[in-house]
């Protein structure tokens, strides 16, 4: 008897084994692999049983140890002043993607108690994840922010069918930087590339390329964000009533123009991933401009003997009015996971800190000093932290300058569609920029392609 | 006392029944029914929370046809299969037969050689592939050193280079692995075999087409199996070396599912993922059953 129950033993330890040992093999292709392999080097959130701690201490999400952290962490330090005992315990996420993920895991389970009392999110995808999971956030419309003297354009991706959801962290003002000592070298100053238009900045752009072989500006092409911050200067969204809309607007062709002029008279660097734009277009040495969302300062910053030779100004428009975009960014959301007087701790909190409370000011100065975070907040853009001049950009006072910026972006039409939107326009992009120019496609045939397949997905997921 | 109505075949049946149960069941729980949930999902339509049966019966299938990104991945699929898979088959096999030969010096050696990149990660070597053919990177730098090029050239940024580096990397990683099939096969070919064929004048060429394949047909068509759906399911090379860019020039089939599921910019759409997922195990089963079809000597 025993013998057999040994066996027995052994027969199911056999084919545990041999189970997993399915689970590796391969053909040639893909594996298991491939999920294990991409962020192992990053930090790991793990699960967070948000009843599990104590009454004065609240959980939250977020990524970017060089950047969100010290902000939370300048909030929490702002907070004890008002609260001596609270803690807050932040879980360091791979990155954004990690956060949704997570939200989408919640979510389809339908059990939220494994997520924090606080999320960060980025702005741009608030809208479609709180459309399609509804109760996963707390709308804190009813607490008070002083909400008037944060960037409304900020406020806008936070602000779902008119509920406010989100406390604002970083400013995704966008900032066109130039190598003032390239322009001098081809004869321009700051001012021949301030309040130009797009025409007369592709003459620069032009000129820059043919006498020291620097591109004027690069992007990432996989996941180009030019169109979009280029159109919201003109106070125009790809969106119209809910639907992909980018032909019916002239001067979004005209746009799309300039990008495929800028990059056949070598002013554009279109690059193949978001680490070939960083790494090598931009600390390669690769540029004379960096147009982008002003978190892009760190990345400028890490080329060290481009001191002092940096400034920023505004973008160019169809025009020739100084432009003001903003791109990316993200803020802070209450979780279903937080109930009762937690959910009373979390929204003092973040109103204390992030919302213009008391602690506002103090939170948002050591948020700048300690991770480079510009706020949205205009009484914070008035301390003296945000007034000095940094080194880098010719002790130019470009916090306080951003902070302005933000306050001129114009609300342009969102969509929970931004990043299939993207998707396309970056394959139109693609077509219209193919070395091959006989292969191109008109500006006309290239946009209308983007739009309607965004409006076929639009319609299919809606069916 | 009852048990002496039971014969012997019986009990030994009964054991049979009993080893097989938990293995059974654990296939059947871990493989079959989350099968037949995905099926089931496949016939839901919505993003995120919203999911419910579609309309139309069958929706999320009528829609993978006229959705462009998809008909492009399955292009771009069958373009890696129809180029990369022969040569790879073609180049394991005569690999084979040279490192098969009793005479080289070092076989060991070089055996392992060829062997070797299966050893290496699909993600690790899809990012040495991609910062090698980098518009800075080290094939651009040789080829500039070397007068071949006049400028950088933006391999992984031009849809038919991309898709060439990414065979290239494909054939690097997956033609050793295949050899040692051929390898193994070749070991139980007699080498009385071989003999008798150059007694009666073979040449080279001739004994490779008339004893070599024939004999390794069983291990060929396994090979090409493996590979064809290897290849079907294809996604490592896609995300991690291009990115399945320029303008999705070079994205496969399982990447787009997995753009449609797990990407994390997007919210899922679960039920139009499973449904493609179902495409491509349809599609690897015709052309397995092919494959067999073509391959069976039996009449």
């Amino acid at each position: 008897m025993k013998k057999r129950f040994v066996s027995l033993m052994m027969a199911g330890a056999l084919t545990a084994t041999a189970l997993v040992g399915c689970g590796s093999s391969s053909g040639s292709g893909s594996d298991a692999s491939s999920d294990s392999g991409k962020k192992d080097e990053n930090p790991t959130a793990k699960a967070v049983d948000a009843s599990k701690e104590g009454d004065n201490e609240l959980s939250v999400y977020a990524w970017d140890a060089g950047f969100n952290i010290p902000a939370l962490k300048a909030a929490e330090k702002a907070y004890q002043k008002k609260n001596p005992d609270f803690k807050l315990n932040i879980v360091e996420t791979a990155d954004s993607t990690e956060v949704q993920n997570r939200i989408i895991l919640a979510g389809n389970a339908g059990d939220y108690s494994t997520l924090p009392d606080i999320t960060l999110f980025q702005d741009h995808g608030i809208h479609q994840y709180t459309t399609n999971y509804p109760d996963v956030w707390k709308s804190v419309g009813d607490k008070d922010g002083e909400w008037d003297q944060f960037s409304q354009e900020k406020l806008s991706y936070s602000t779902i069918n008119k509920k406010h959801y989100g406390y604002p962290v970083d400013n995704g003002a966008v900032i066109f930087a130039y190598r003032t000592d390239i322009l001098e070298q081809c004869g321009y100053t700051m001012d021949d590339v301030t309040g130009i238009t797009w025409d007369q900045w592709l003459e620069v752009g032009k000129t820059v390329h043919e006498k020291t072989g620097k591109y004027l500006l690069s992007m990432d092409n996989s996941g180009n964000d030019l169109p979009y911050m280029m159109l919201q200067a003109e106070g125009i969204s790809q969106f119209k009533d809910g639907k992909a809309s980018l032909t019916k607007n002239d001067k979004i062709e005209k746009i799309f123009e300039v990008l495929q002029k800028a990059k056949d008279n070598g002013s554009l660097l279109l690059c193949n991933s978001w680490s070939d734009y960083t790494d090598q277009s931009i600390q390669g040495d690769q540029v004379a401009g960096v147009m982008n969302g002003n978190w892009i300062i760190p990345t400028m910053q890490k080329v060290k003997e481009n001191s002092g030779k940096w400034a920023i100004t505004t973008l160019p428009t169809l025009s020739g009015e100084e432009g003001y975009a903003s791109n990316g960014g993200s803020s802070l959301y209450i979780t279903a996971a937080c109930k009762g007087k937690k959910a009373d701790l979390a929204k003092d909190f973040l109103h204390y800190t992030f919302g213009g409370g008391d602690g506002a000011v103090e939170t948002y100065d050591a948020a700048l000093t300690e991770g480079g975070v510009i706020s949205t907040f205009a009484p914070a853009g008035k301390s003296d932290v945000y007034s000095k001049g940094v080194e880098f950009f010719e002790n130019q006072p470009i916090y306080q300058t951003i902070v302005e910026y933000g306050t001129h972006v114009k609300e342009v039409e969102q969509s929970d569609y931004h990043y299939d939107l993207r998707t396309n326009v970056n394959t139109a992009i693609t077509n219209l920029t193919q070395k091959d120019k006989s292969k191109r496609p008109t500006v006309k045939d290239a946009l209308k392609e983007a739009e309607e397949t965004t409006n076929a997905k639009m319609e299919a997921d809606g069916q | 006392m009852n048990n002496m109505g039971i014969n012997i075949q019986k009990k030994q049946q009964r054991a049979g029944w009993f080893f097989l149960a938990p293995a059974a069941l654990l296939i059947f729980v871990m493989n079959f029914y989350p099968m037949f949930q995905a099926f089931m999902m496949s016939l839901k339509t919505g993003v995120g929370k919203n999911m419910h049966f579609t309309t139309v019966p069958f929706f999320n299938y009528t829609r993978m046809f006229s959705d462009k990104i998809f008909k492009q991945s399955i292009g771009n699929t069958f373009f890696y299969l129809i180029i990369q898979v022969p040569v790879m088959l073609i180049l394991a096999i005569l690999l084979a037969q040279i490192l098969n030969n009793k005479d080289l010096k070092f076989r060991g050696l070089f055996r392992t050689m060829v062997f070797l990149p299966c050893a290496t990660s699909l993600v690790s070597y899809s990012l040495i592939f991609k910062s090698l053919f980098a518009t800075r990177g080290l094939m651009n730098e040789i080829f500039i050193k070397l007068g071949i090029f006049k400028d950088y050239y933006n391999f992984l940024g031009d849809p038919w280079s991309a898709k060439i580096i990414i065979i290239i990397a494909l054939l690097w990683r997956w033609t050793g692995y295949n050899m040692v099939f051929y390898l193994a096969g070749l070991q139980n070919i007699e080498y009385s075999v071989y003999e008798a064929a150059k007694i009666d004048g073979a040449n080279g060429w001739k004994t490779f087409w008339h004893i070599t394949v024939p004999l390794l047909k069983p291990t060929i068509i396994m090979t090409f199996i493996m590979s064809i759906n290897g290849t079907l399911q294809l996604f490592d090379e896609s995300v991690n070396l291009t990115n399945g860019g320029p303008a999705n020039t070079s994205i496969t089939m399982s990447h787009y599912i997995y753009n449609n599921s797990f990407s994390g910019t997007n919210v899922p759409n679960f039920g139009y993922a499973s449904a493609m997922s179902f495409f491509v195990f349809i599609l690897v089963g015709i052309l397995a059953f092919i494959n067999l079809k073509v391959g069976d000597s039996r009449d």
